[in-house]
Order: structure tokens, then C-alpha cells, then sequence
């Protein structure tokens, strides 16, 4: 059985919970107190990861901290169909690696901002809302290219990928950062897409998208 | 930005901090009001409040002209930048041994007070907002209720509040409406009645005390007052922070973000009777601070 | 120069920024947009503020024919903007009036345009008007527009066929306060494009450009790049240059008050029987044996916002006036479409339509109006038609289909070839349960069949001849269903009228007090005083007529009441209705 060590209102653990959505996976979940508990700095917690930090997945003993390696975990070990972590696929699997730290990029600009704004963090919020338009200009261009080419992710495969799921929830969730996506229309019609993945799930503060196809 | 010119909102006194999270001695910034402040628990454990000063390092040493008026009610640290009533407004079931108060968690949202205020007023957006939680589609109807400005106490009370919420109580599994009542006795605080799932006779309290930092951000600090022997505290506030998640991008999305008193302004129905009252109240008290008042 | 500016057309989006099911969020001068392309193509631009509460458009959910509130799931329809729904009370029909405020919306040259105030139509773009275009991706700068533009123009690319060249000549065709017009020449290759500059906000702006030319292929991808790569250079150079001055402060948009009838608690119409509209008959066929549908275009602007379940008066050329229910689905806003059934003993209406009224006749008809609301709270609705009384349950179960809500569609007619709408029929999939051929002992059973099992929660709509929706009103009540639960709506008032009584009728508003002698109805003796009541059928069938009973007893005669109202004895249909008492008050 899965174990995830969850905050509900992580992006980083949203990962997880959508990841595992999309693949029908079952886990449960033991709740952490990220705030205002602080319980990922507990003891206990520090020696499930000594970074101190969440998401942490136990699979039956086997124990994984940082969303983006469990990541290519769950969808090496789970995904029968191989797209989300096409492990046959060198050039795809360096373009999800790259896009994977991107994702980091992403987490430490418009999560930083969100956790300064709600939660009250010390962090340089215009260096981190900054950081972030400079990525999201990167990301809607990119995108936008990708649309013109009938490509509709974020790596060239004709199928959404992990990094897809690992730059979602810091990008859904930046207007909390006062980041607005107003100006990346290709970033908003692709997070349309990503709601629509068939097992998508929300977060608290996630909306759902509304149907994505005509009615029969 | 000009800071805070409304008298009514200075003199009142507002929330800054949760004890429960409060170290002893520990000095905690915050800013009220646009306002810089920062407080500390002395040694006695009291609340003690001054305007944040590089020379003052903490609570012992704050010259008597730069403290402020504080106070330690339901488990916050409260002050004012004014002169402030002698007494808060009155909860008399946290003084009830055999419940469990919590501080669920202290969020920050770019929203004007009143707006959110208004959220927490509101049922019509269960199902939409709390899918599956407070709410469900189809059962969508905002039953007739009842509102009234309490001149005496004066705080605007809403009863006789249903809703239909998708498995309202662990001993069902369908759904039930559930009964609520909602008091405003304070412009910028709200407390919330709500049927207990574990004693039909009593119910769960749970307020929201909202910290303005400016006209158009808060600080909003949750109190949960509830009857619940079997879930550990985690639980019980994991629970109050995803419905306030779920509310956030709504209020952020509000606008304007100053709550408009001007009827004309937005478009009310018969389920926003609370709301058309608290807007009425606000304006009666010539409150002008998180509002956009009525033009002249 | 911002009123200049808001009197002009600006692009506001690309053509394919609006993409299926998809909710654009735009901005002008200040003023943010929610933008919307419904399933028939029509361009939304609406106000992003959702009346209600002020939750912005644009994070709603466009479902192809409306666009639903994020917060209280207010639904609003594609075109005409106006509310069709209010979920917190599903019993009532929204006022018409809210309705939010819409702009113009022009797509050409592969852009979205729109403009605040609009003096004139879009005008044309020298250069732009003819062969393929290519629209390149739009730049979002942090700067003035007037900034941008300086620059523009000293803007350097490659025509499109010397697109790897360097050291293009560039002319300036026409530069203008929000777009460059410049010509690209490398050798034989010459590109014309035109940079408009769309003033987002006092320091914001976006850079879309378009070029006389398109390109397949890799080499459009190429272009595209091109441009991409410059553009952006040409931005971080105005944003530098932007950042060392102070930033002008945001345009504040000023919002349209609601009207002051919105302001209170929404509360009846006033409008008489008046037909406000007018359409032409864009199309006319059989739809059914005996049923001609009838497409009713506006002859300018846009219809106004329905509801399922509504009816409008059709003034015919002979002078007949008649109801007829709306068949459209929702958001189906370009015509009205309504089911004329002919019948035997026409007194003159549809035999007129039959017969009279051809395509491209021009018709008078009143705005639409709902006195049968579909509720959507429902666990699960039952829709019970016969014939011709399809019309508003087709409007009811196409609403229900569109959001996924449970519902069954029950169609008693005599034969295949007497069920009318096929198209919209198909819509319906599986719920559409068609009961052809049956005697009325037949029907009787199958009904029985079809109420047996009531749960708390589920609702009942019935339209149909009058013996059939006896029968089905009868066997719904015997099958424990509340009078709460069962809808009807009669197309006529068969009651033989009884309008031998005199008495007294006071109205508490007007304070006015009027006799009603034999022979005339309330409603005749108060427009004879001069107090404008709403109506429609005047024969006590559609309840546009309903007024509040304050004292005294009605004597019924109306078909619109349930029996629990007619008990209750505080409504009564003025148009038919008369005093047991010698006195009525009514609080008009």
C-alpha cells in the first residue's frame, strides 16, 4: 500500500494526488501540519526526510521524498501504458527532465510568492514574482509554439507527460502569489487541457474545467 | 497609501496573532492597518503590543507611549490603533469545558475584510465552491431565512439557515439540510453556528476574525470551537483550511476587491439577505475603510 | 486622448486565442473582458464581473451555449449575456434584466476587435484586405502604448520569403497612434505587415501583428519565430526604458450601475401585452404531420435572453394573437424556434400561421416571457408531453441534457410522423422516451408506469392536451406526488368562463377601488382605469396575469393555478378569475 505524507493546500503533494488520480492508484494518506503546525520541522517527520520538507511517499517500505522523483517513480512502477514516463523514449525522457526542472524553477518563483502571501514567509516577494513572469513568459511561448505545431504539452509527445503534471499546480495556483496569468493565454488554455485529462482531480483552489466535449 | 482614516474601524479591536503559535518572549511582526506592529507574550504569558520601533527588541523594554492597547480573547492576541470598547463581542460557548478550540490556521488573501465577510455569509455557493463537501449539485436552493440587525447588541444574526450538505453526519449517508446560524457582531468578524454532527442538540462554532492589513488584504485568523472527541487536531483543521482553500481564488477574483455598499452596485436575491444587511449595517455605522461607500 | 481611445476599435485577442470551451480573459484601457466563443461561433465579449457578487468571467466555465459563474453557478446566455439561471432559487424565473454589459466583438484579420464606446464601424486596413494573412503571437509588453508604438517604428524583419536574409529595407507605410504599418523589402521578397498596439492598461500593452502574407509548413513556423524572437528583443528594450520612469497609475474602470429595479429584491414585470419585437420568419417547414416550425430571426440586434419553459405572443397578420413556447436549447440565441401545431377548429391562429405567414414574412411578436420555470435542483425530472406540448419540455429537457442532469423525456404522440423536432429530439439521446399510437386507457397505464416510483426531490413537468394532462395531474397525485412536485401548462383554458358576478375590487398599491360589473373582466376594469397590467394569453392559461390576493375569496376559473394555490386562495389570474366575496383586495 501507498502511503503519502499530504497537505492538502501543497502544489508539491497535489502532484502526487494527481499523478496517482490519472493512473487509479490507490493510497492513503496520512496528514502532515505543514501550517500553522510546522510539523514537516517534527522530529518524526525529519526522519522520514531529514530536508524537512513534503511530499514523502512510503510504498511499502520503499520511502521517497521530492514530488517530481516520486513522480518519475509512480509512473515508471504504475503506469501500464508508459506515456506519462516513457522510459523507452531517450529524447522524451530528457526533454520531461529538463521540463522537470523547470518545474523547480517554477516552485521556488510562484510557490515562494504564494507562501509569502498566505502563509506569511520571509521571502523577497517582487524577486520571486519577478522570477516567475520570467518563466511563465518562457513557458507561453513555448506553448504557443507547440499549438501552432499541433502540439498540445509541454514536451513533444502526443500524450501529457510527468511534466506536465510537475509544472500544473505552482502555475494553477499563482494568482495566490499575486501572480496574474492574464498575459500567457497559451498557459491558460493549456491548463484547460490539463483539467480535462480524463481522472483529473482538484485541490482547494483548483476549479474544475467545465465539459470539454460536445454531448452526444 | 493613506493609511486608516475611518474612526469606527481604529477604534475597534482587531486580531493580529494566535496565541496557541505565540513562543513566550518570541517578538512577532505584523502589520495592521498599514500599520507596522509587533507583539509578544511576556512572562506572565499577556499580550503586549507596540508600533514595531528598531529599538525595541521586545516586550519588556516597550516605553509606555509606544504600547498599545491588548488583550488575550478566544485564543488571539487583539489590539486597536484607537480607543477601544471595554469588552469584545461575547461567544459564550468557548467558556464550555468539553470543547475543542483550535486555531485552524491564520491565512493571508488579497480581499478587502468585508468581502470576505460576506463569503463566510453565504450558503448559495456550497455546491459550486465546496463541491461535495458543504455542498452538491442538484440541491442548490437557498431556503427562505431569517436576518435581523440586533439593536441592542447591535450584530446582524441570520437564523433559521438550511442547506443541503452531501453526507451532513457520520451516523447517515445520504444527505441532509443542515441548520446554521451566522452572527456579524463586529465589521470585520464573523461566528458561524452549525449543526454538531455528534450531538443533534448542540452545535459546532466556528469564526472567522479578520485581520486587515490594508484595504484590500487580510489577515484572516480561524477559530474553531467544536465538539469532536476522535479526531486529532490536524484533522479537524486540515478540514477548515480546504473549505477556506476553496474560497481564496473566489475572493481573489472579486472585484472590485473594497466591498461596494451602494445597492446599485451589484445585483442581490432573496438568498443574500444576510449580505444586503450586513452592506445596510455597514453603511449605517458610516464605515469607509475596505468599502466603497455609497456616493454622496 | 483616453476618450479618443475608447471611442476607437482595438484588438483585444487573436481569433485563436478563443478556443473550444474556452474563456479568454482580455483587457482594454482598464476595462478587463471575459471573451468566449460558443459552440455556433459567436464571439462573447462581456464585462468580467459576474453581476452578482462581482467574481470575475473569465475563471468561469464556458460550455459552448453558456457561461457559468465560478461562485453561485449563474449561467449566462452566449449572445444576449443575460442570466438564465439563479441555482439559490430554482423555483423562480431570473428578471430578464440582468443582463451583463457586452461589446462589440469583429473578427478580422485574424484578430479579435472590440471597442469601448465605437464611433463607426471597424474600418478597414489599407493593405490587410486581401489574400491569406498571418497573425503572429501576440506580445505582451509592460509599457504605455505609446511607448510601444515609438519604437514600432524602427521595427527591422525579414519579408516572408527572404526569411533567413539580413539587412531587409523598411519602409514606414503608416504609422498612427496604436499601429505601425511597415513594408519588409529583401530583394524580390516584400512583406507588408501591420503592428497594432493594443493598450491593455495605462502601462501595459500588447504588440499584434499581421502580415499580407501566410506560409505553410515549416517555413510559417519559421516566420512566426522570426517575428517571435524580435518583437521580444523590441520588448525588453521599451520595458527597460519603461522601468526607469515613474509607472502611470492603472486605469480605474468605471462599472455600470445595476438598474434600480435590481437593486431590491426582484419582483414582477409590469409590461402589458405588448409585442416590442419584431422578426422575419427565416424559416418555415413541416417539422411534424400537422406541425410547421416556425425560425424567427431579429430583424436587427439580438433577441433577448430566454429561459426554458418561456412563451412569446405572436401578433399574426390577421390580428389573432397567440402563445407559442420557445423550443430553443440554451444559448441558442440567433433565432426563436416555435412548433405551430394547425388545429381543426382554428379560430384563425394557426390556421394564419399554416396557411398566411411564408418565409420572409415579417412578424410582431412580445419578449419572452416565463411563467412555466424549470427548476434544476431536481433529483431526477420527468417530462410527460403530448402532441404539440412538447414545445417547452423540448426547451426544459435540452437545458437539463446540457448540464448533465438527470431527466427522462415522455412523448405521447399518435405516430412516428407526429414527433416534431428531430434534430432536437436526437439531442436528447436515451432520455427521449417517445409512447406512440396509445388509446387513452393505454396512455392512462403507461403514465401510471411512468410516476410510480416518486421520491422526494424529484419534479414532474406535463404539457399536453387538457384530458391527457388531467390524467397525468390525476395519477401523479394518486401516486403520492405533492402538488410542490407536478408542473403543468395548459395551451388553453377550456373552463367554460363564468362572468356573471359583480363585486368590488380594491388595489392596495394604486389605492384605487373599482367595480366589476358583470361581463367584464378585473383585468378590463383596471386598464379601463388606466393601470397597465401584464398579459398574454388572457384566457387563464400562462399566469402572466397573477396578481396577490390580500383579502377576500377568489372564484377560480383559471387553468394556471395548482390545486394547493387555488386552496391557499392568495393568487389569482385577473384575465379570468372573479370574487366569491363582495370584496378583493390585491395588492397592486
Amino acid at each position: 500500500m501507498i502511503t503519502l505524507y499530504d497537505y492538502e493546500l501543497s502544489g508539491n503533494c497535489y502532484k502526487l494526488r494527481l499523478l496517482m488520480s490519472f493512473l487509479r492508484i490507490d493510497y492513503k494518506t496520512v496528514p502532515v501540519d505543514f501550517y500553522p503546525g510546522r510539523e514537516h520541522k517534527s522530529e518524526w517527520f525529519l526522519k522520514l526526510n531529514p530536508l524537512g520538507q513534503l511530499p514523502v511517499l512510503d510504498d511499502d517500505g520503499l520511502v521517497l521524498r521530492d514530488a517530481q522523483a516520486i513522480l518519475v517513480y509512480l509512473a515508471s512502477k504504475y503506469d501500464p501504458s508508459g506515456t506519462w514516463y516513457p522510459r523507452d523514449n531517450p529524447a522524451l525522457l530528457g526533454e520531461i527532465s529538463q521540463w522537470l526542472a523547470f518545474a523547480d524553477g517554477i516552485t521556488s518563483t510562484a510557490s515562494a510568492a504564494r507562501l509569502h502571501d498566505a502563509l506569511f514567509y520571509d521571502f523577497d516577494i517582487d524577486v520571486a514574482r519577478a522570477g516567475a513572469h520570467r518563466l511563465f513568459r518562457i513557458l507561453d511561448e513555448h506553448l504557443w509554439f507547440g499549438e501552432q505545431q499541433g502540439r498540445s504539452w509541454i514536451c513533444s509527445a502526443g500524450h501529457p507527460t510527468i511534466a506536465d503534471i510537475a509544472c500544473f499546480p505552482y502555475i494553477i495556483l499563482s494568482e495566490e502569489g499575486g501572480i496574474p496569468r492574464q498575459d500567457y493565454p497559451a498557459i491558460r488554455r493549456w491548463c484547460d487541457r490539463v483539467k480535462r485529462i480524463k481522472g483529473f482531480t482538484v485541490m482547494s483552489g483548483v476549479f474544475p474545467a467545465g465539459p470539454g466535449k460536445v454531448a452526444a | 497609501m493613506t493609511k486608516c482614516l475611518d474612526p469606527v474601524i481604529l477604534n475597534l479591536w482587531h486580531p493580529i496573532g494566535a496565541i496557541a503559535e505565540a513562543v513566550p518572549g518570541a517578538v512577532q511582526d505584523t502589520v495592521l492597518l498599514e500599520e507596522r506592529l509587533s507583539f509578544a507574550l511576556n512572562a506572565d504569558g499577556e499580550p503586549v503590543v507596540w508600533r514595531s520601533h528598531p529599538d525595541v527588541q521586545g516586550p519588556a523594554r516597550v516605553p509606555a507611549a509606544d504600547r498599545l492597547p491588548a488583550r488575550s480573547t478566544y485564543g488571539y492576541v487583539w489590539t486597536s490603533l484607537g480607543s477601544p470598547p471595554a469588552e469584545l463581542f461575547l461567544i459564550p460557548e468557548y467558556e464550555e469545558p468539553d470543547r475543542r478550540k483550535l486555531n485552524a490556521a491564520t491565512f493571508g488573501v488579497n480581499v478587502s475584510a468585508p468581502r470576505a465577510i460576506e463569503n463566510f455569509l453565504d450558503m448559495g455557493h456550497f455546491p459550486y465552491v465546496h463541491t461535495d463537501i458543504l455542498g452538491v449539485e442538484p440541491h442548490t436552493e437557498v431556503k427562505e431565512y431569517d436576518v435581523e440587525i440586533s439593536v441592542d447588541r447591535d450584530e446582524i444574526l441570520a437564523t433559521r439557515c438550511r442547506f443541503f450538505q452531501p453526507m451532513a453526519s457520520t451516523a447517515s449517508d445520504g444527505g441532509a439540510d443542515v441548520d446554521y446560524v451566522y452572527r456579524v457582531p463586529h465589521p470585520y468578524c464573523s461566528v458561524l453556528y452549525k449543526s454538531s454532527p455528534v450531538d443533534e442538540a448542540r452545535r459546532d462554532v466556528i469564526a472567522v476574525f479578520l485581520q486587515p492589513v490594508d484595504q484590500e488584504h487580510v489577515r484572516a485568523h480561524m477559530l474553531l470551537c467544536v465538539l469532536d472527541e476522535d479526531n486529532e487536531d490536524k484533522v479537524i483543521k486540515r478540514f477548515q483550511q480546504t473549505i477556506f482553500g476553496q474560497d481564496k481564488p473566489i475572493l481573489e477574483n472579486q472585484v472590485p476587491k473594497r466591498l461596494p455598499l451602494d445597492p446599485r452596485a451589484e445585483t442581490p436575491i432573496r438568498a443574500d439577505k444576510s449580505a444586503i444587511a450586513y452592506r445596510r449595517w455597514l453603511s449605517q455605522k458610516g464605515i469607509t475603510y475596505g468599502v466603497i461607500p455609497v456616493a454622496a | 486622448m483616453l476618450e479618443e481611445a475608447r471611442s476607437r476599435w482595438h484588438p483585444i485577442a487573436a481569433a485563436h486565442d478563443l478556443q473550444f470551451r474556452h474563456v479568454f480573459h482580455g483587457q482594454l484601457l482598464g476595462r478587463e473582458f471575459a471573451v468566449w466563443r460558443a459552440d455556433d461561433g459567436y464571439v462573447n465579449i462581456w464585462e468580467n464581473r459576474c453581476l452578482h457578487r462581482g467574481v470575475r468571467l473569465s475563471i468561469g466555465i464556458n460550455d459552448g451555449r453558456e457561461l457559468k459563474c465560478q461562485y453561485h453557478g449563474w449561467r449566462y446566455s452566449n449572445r444576449t449575456a443575460g442570466c438564465t439561471y439563479i441555482p439559490a432559487h430554482p423555483a423562480d424565473a431570473p428578471a430578464r434584466t440582468i443582463t451583463n454589459r457586452t461589446f462589440p466583438a469583429v473578427e478580422r484579420y485574424g484578430l479579435v476587435w472590440s471597442s469601448e464606446e465605437p464611433r463607426g464601424e471597424l474600418p478597414d486596413v489599407i493593405g490587410l484586405a486581401e489574400g491569406k494573412l498571418l497573425a503572429l503571437r501576440g506580445i505582451p509588453v509592460n509599457a504605455p502604448a505609446d511607448k510601444v508604438v515609438e519604437r514600432l517604428k524602427a521595427y527591422r524583419f525579414q519579408p516572408n520569403g527572404a526569411i533567413d536574409g539580413e539587412g531587409a529595407e523598411i519602409l514606414i507605410d503608416a504609422a498612427q497612434d496604436f499601429a505601425v504599418a511597415l513594408r519588409s523589402r529583401d530583394g524580390d521578397a516584400q512583406t507588408h505587415g501591420v503592428f497594432f498596439v493594443q493598450p491593455v492598461d495605462s502601462n501595459r500593452s500588447v504588440i499584434r501583428g499581421v502580415l499580407d502574407q501566410d506560409a505553410e509548413g515549416a517555413a510559417r513556423i519559421d516566420i512566426l519565430r522570426h517575428h517571435n524572437e524580435r518583437l521580444s528583443k523590441l520588448r525588453d528594450q521599451v520595458e527597460r526604458e519603461a522601468a526607469n520612469v515613474p509607472s502611470p497609475a492603472p486605469i480605474e474602470p468605471v462599472y455600470e450601475r445595476v438598474s434600480a429595479e435590481l437593486a431590491e429584491m426582484p419582483g414582477m414585470t409590469t409590461h402589458g401585452r405588448k409585442a416590442a419585437l419584431r422578426v422575419t420568419v427565416a424559416r418555415k417547414w413541416q417539422t411534424a404531420d400537422g406541425i410547421a416550425g416556425f425560425e424567427l430571426r431579429p430583424i436587427k440586434g439580438i433577441l433577448p435572453t430566454f429561459q426554458p419553459g418561456a412563451h412569446i405572443d405572436v401578433h399574426m397578420p390577421n390580428g389573432e394573437i397567440r402563445q407559442y413556447s420557445i423550443t430553443n436549447g440554451p444559448g441558442e440565441t440567433d433565432s426563436f424556434v416555435i412548433g405551430v401545431k394547425l388545429e381543426r377548429d382554428s379560430k384563425g391562429g394557426s390556421k394564419c400561421m399554416h396557411e398566411t405567414v411564408r418565409e420572409g414574412d415579417v412578424l410582431a411578436i412580445s419578449e419572452p416571457r416565463n411563467n412555466f420555470p424549470l427548476r434544476r435542483d431536481s433529483t431526477k425530472t420527468l417530462f410527460v408531453a403530448g402532441g404539440i406540448g412538447i414545445t417547452p419540455l423540448l426547451a426544459m429537457a435540452q437545458a437539463l441534457k446540457n448540464q448533465d442532469l438527470t431527466h427522462e423525456l415522455h412523448y405521447f404522440a399518435q405516430g412516428e410522423e407526429h414527433l416534431a423536432f428531430a434534430d432536437r429530439l436526437k439531442y436528447l439521446g436515451d432520455a427521449l422516451k417517445p409512447h406512440l399510437g396509445l388509446s387513452p386507457d393505454q396512455t392512462g397505464a403507461e403514465l401510471r408506469q411512468i410516476v410510480a416510483d416518486y421520491r422526494n426531490g424529484m419534479h414532474l413537468y406535463i404539457c399536453g392536451p387538457g384530458p391527457m394532462l388531467e390524467a397525468a395531474r390525476k395519477i401523479a397525485t394518486e401516486q403520492g406526488w405533492p402538488d410542490t412536485a407536478v408542473h403543468f401548462e395548459y395551451f388553453k383554458n377550456t373552463n367554460k368562463i363564468d362572468d356573471s358576478s359583480s363585486f368590488e375590487v380594491a388595489l392596495a398599491r394604486s389605492c384605487v377601488t373599482l367595480q366589476v360589473p358583470a361581463g367584464k373582466t378585473i383585468m378590463q376594469v383596471m386598464r379601463e382605469s388606466g393601470i397597465d397590467v401584464p398579459s398574454s394569453c388572457e384566457q387563464g392559461a400562462c399566469g402572466t396575469c397573477v396578481a396577490t390576493v390580500i383579502e377576500g375569496e377568489p372564484d377560480h376559473q383559471d387553468v394556471y393555478l395548482n390545486d394547493a394555490e387555488r386552496k391557499a386562495g392568495t393568487k389569482i389570474m385577473t384575465c379570468v378569475s372573479r370574487a366569491k366575496s363582495a370584496r378583493l383586495v390585491l395588492d397592486i
